[in-house]
């Protein structure tokens, strides 16, 4: 696939790899190949709700659709594109290094995913199919006969893999940054993957020890989760939570970093506020364990702590709001150039903020108590997160595509589908915010009649949506053969990893660069000649 | 700071395959199925024989992974600091068991709640482990000085001696374990019972996995692969050893010295 392994690209090459530019294509297929079973799933419970009394899926097999689909989209693909994908292909060439601390480490963190991966199959294909949702909350998942047991081996080997991953690229970061790249001159990208390792770290062992004793009180008769006898049900949700509720900051973070690269790299300017953005994203990673209880609001907490972390979780919206700002501000006479990339990273800034606004909603307790497990919530996580994150994702593999194989995605393919994508995430989601509002609740399979025409603007919209990601899909496999070559530096970057050939050499660097410079240097007096037209200068 | 500063061979750079990755990663695979085969379908002989194949395979890979590791004449040193972070994510572990049975004991009216058998066990035993748990702390402090000042001899008997405690303290853990089974106090009893055999089941764990690790340098200690100028994998076990030491203090004043005072 490349051209200087090309005449050694066997299989064993892949297998017995450490090197992490493959590992990361290992990784990004990997994912890819869940994402595309999650929008399988996804078509079928669509589908079946075109009327109510869902004529295609019974109840009991829509609970085992929306499991594997969640858990899929989150454990399988959001959080491993990010930082499994964009942390292996960036990190080590963002700071001029040769490959990660522990290269070795680095191949058995994907081993052990994919070994999750296999799991995640057979919850799906062997009987006691999983049917306890992706938080798997007692008493349900104990008292089913579902094969929980799978869910917290398949959690566990995600865990030692996302371990692993964490304590290599922190240490990789920390001490493996080529000379002169101070902590100043990283990379945003790079910011925003040390903070996700960070939450990873200290949130992983928490949720790997809550579902151990799921298996524990299932299995061998404890009691943490048995309110008969001393133990609490609601514990596992703490428990669950204070990993799941940071978990979409390990999500978001790098994500906010990638948009940082693209926005700056297409309005040709200097990230706005590059300081701000570093304390906003470490702000985010703190703040992020202190919000769980949002999720707990209805459970019976004390007021004391639901008044305290409902305003902790609007405090959230303090960092974030000033990172959108920084991008717009960025973007702001900025002699903007909409390839694909930045069309995708825009529209994220479009669905972030609706979803984002809805979810100060959401942290009210008020309205929280309302909309609590109603389809308003689904209506938020999959603008904030599902959509919006999925958007980054496109922009920054296509952002990065001629770097990682040397070839270009097609671009008016490309820009088709980002307007796909866009109104089909509208039509299949903002409808539930209403839906949410009037009271129905998630994860039902059927709905009453006088829902029916909402349900069928939803289906819509969720069938043209799932059109755009396949054609995506296509875009990326046909373009990873068939695209043009690549040059070294195709949209004229600054930073570091455009210095150096399209795909890289194994090693990376030939000497090991000294840096002197950001990697935002945009609008230098040659910089802007080459970029602003004559014409351009009058605004 | 510049001298931290660490490149993978700076002079050259050869692409590395290696197949142990990928043995440890499918045979950890494998154990959890096994574990999955006793636990869900009942087939404890066919999974134990999976779960048991797959311990085998880690430890041949963990093996072919350690052999290429030391067949390099030199070593970054790196470790140290990823030791210290990972030490970090397992104070999480141990945070999360804390704060989960703190969670379960305040608002209970009585703890231990009223059925367990002898109320808590005894604090006589528990200080006897403390004693041999934190005197081992300083014995693998002795040894690491010994190696430093390339005392291989002194280094070897400090280590050895580290290993003797750390056995009795799990000796001692485990008699107490079964005095306790024997009075009808179990993990099934009740929260106390379940939160007790975890959390020193999980510290226990973790003293073990310090022991193994040990055994493990005395036995590259004895094939001359360890001395005052390779000494990552030492200091990285020293730092490990200390930090189960010192969550032992946490658990001894949870589970053993608080009920006492409600």
């Amino acid at each position: 696939m490349t051209q200087e392994s090309a005449g050694r690209s066997g299989l064993k090459e892949w297998i017995f790899t450490t090197d992490h530019k493959k590992i990361a294509v290992m990784y990004l297929i990997t994912s890819l190949v869940v994402f595309t079973l999650g929008l399988l799933l996804a078509i079928v419970m669509k589908a079946g709700q075109w009327s109510p009394g869902n004529s295609l899926v019974g109840p009991k097999l829509y609970n085992v659709l929306f499991t594997i689909h969640g858990a899929g989209m989150i454990l399988w693909w959001m959080i491993p594109v990010f930082t499994g994908f964009f942390a292996n292909l960036l990190v080590p060439l963002m700071i001029g290094a040769r490959d990660v601390a522990f290269p070795r480490l680095n191949a058995l963190s994907f081993w052990f995913f994919v070994g999750a991966t296999v799991m995640a199959v057979l919850a799906l294909v062997t009987p006691g199919r999983l049917d306890i949702g992706w938080t798997g909350y007692p008493p349900y998942s104990i008292k089913t006969d579902a094969n929980t047991s799978l869910y917290v081996f398949a959690v566990h080997l995600l865990g030692a893999s996302a371990l692993a991953s964490a304590v290599n690229f922190l240490t990789t970061i920390i001490t493996m940054r080529a000379p002169g790249m101070t902590w100043g001159r990283l990379n945003l990208a790079v910011w925003g993957i040390f903070g996700a390792f960070i939450i990873q770290l200290f949130g992983i062992p928490v949720i790997a020890g809550a579902v151990t004793l799921l298996l524990f009180d299932k299995y061998l008769g404890t009691n943490f989760y048995n309110a008969t006898m001393g133990g609490s049900p609601i514990l596992y949700q703490h428990l669950f939570w204070f990993y799941a509720h940071p978990a979409v900051y390990v999500i978001a973070l790098p994500a906010f970093g990638i948009v940082s690269e693209i926005v700056s790299t297409f309005s040709r300017k200097k990230i706005f506020g590059y300081t701000s953005m570093v304390i906003a994203l470490m702000a985010i990673a703190f703040l992020g364990f202190d919000v769980w209880i949002h999720h707990l609001f209805t459970k019976g907490v004390e007021d004391w702590a639901r008044i305290v972390q409902s305003l902790l979780t609007l405090l959230i919206a303090v960092p974030t709001g000033i990172k959108v700002f920084n991008w717009l501000a960025t973007m702001h006479k900025g002699s903007i150039d909409f390839k694909a990339p930045m069309l995708y990273a825009v529209g994220f800034i479009t669905l972030f903020v609706i979803g984002g606004v809805t979810g100060i909603g959401n942290g009210l307790l008020a309205i929280d108590i309302d909309v609590h497990d109603t389809l308003w919530v689904v209506a938020h996580f999959h603008t904030v997160l599902s959509m919006s994150m999925t958007m980054v994702a496109f922009a920054g593999i296509f952002f990065w595509f001629p770097k990682f194989t040397g070839r270009m995605y097609n671009e008016r393919l490309a820009k088709i589908t980002f307007w796909i994508i866009l109104i089909g995430s509208l039509l299949a989601f903002v409808p539930y915010f209403k839906l949410g509002l009037e009271g129905m609740p998630r994860r039902y399979w059927s709905y009453p009649p006088e829902f029916t025409s909402t349900y069928r603007v939803t289906v819509i919209g969720g069938f043209i949506l799932i059109a755009g990601f396949f054609m995506t899909l296509i875009n990326i496999v046909r373009s990873a053969f068939a695209g043009e070559r690549a040059t070294a530096n195709p949209w004229n970057a600054k930073s570091l990893e455009w210095t150096i050939p399209s795909p890289p050499p194994s090693y990376n660097f030939e000497t090991i660069p000294v840096i002197t410079a950001g990697p935002y240097e945009y609008g230098s007096p040659e910089e802007g000649k080459k970029a602003l037209p004559e014409e351009a200068e009058a605004f | 700071m510049q001298e931290k500063v660490a490149y993978h061979g700076l002079e050259h750079h050869e692409v590395e395959l290696s197949a142990w990755p990928f043995v440890v990663g499918m045979s950890g695979l494998l154990v959890m199925i096994g574990f999955m085969t006793a636990f869900q379908w009942k087939l404890p002989m066919l999974g134990m024989l999976l779960s048991g194949v797959g311990v085998v395979g880690i430890l041949i890979g963990l093996f072919g992974w350690v052999s290429e590791v030391y067949a390099k004449k030199f070593e970054e040193g790196l470790s140290k600091l990823a030791i210290v972070i990972f030490i970090c994510s397992e104070a999480a572990l141990f945070g999360g068991l804390f704060g989960g049975y703190l969670y379960n004991m305040f608002p209970a009216p009585q703890w231990p709640p009223a059925n367990t058998p002898a109320g808590v066990p005894p604090l006589g035993v528990a200080l006897v482990l403390t004693v041999f748990l934190l005197s081992s702390s300083a014995t693998i402090q002795m040894a690491e000085t010994k190696l430093e000042k390339g005392e291989m001899g002194g280094f070897k008997g400090w280590l050895l001696f580290t290993m003797t405690l750390g056995a009795l303290f799990l000796a001692g853990q485990a008699n107490e374990w079964s005095k306790l089974i024997g009075e009808g106090f179990t993990v099934s009893t009740n929260a106390y019972g379940t939160f007790f055999y975890t959390v020193t089941g999980v510290h226990g764990s973790h003293v073990l996995v310090g022991v193994i690790l040990q055994f493990f340098i005395l036995l590259l200690a004895l094939r001359n692969k360890i001395s005052s100028r390779r000494q990552t994998i030492v200091k990285a076990c020293g730092y490990y050893w200390h930090f189960v030491d010192g969550i032992w203090l946490v658990v001894l004043s949870l589970i053993y010295v608080l009920p006492n005072f409600r």
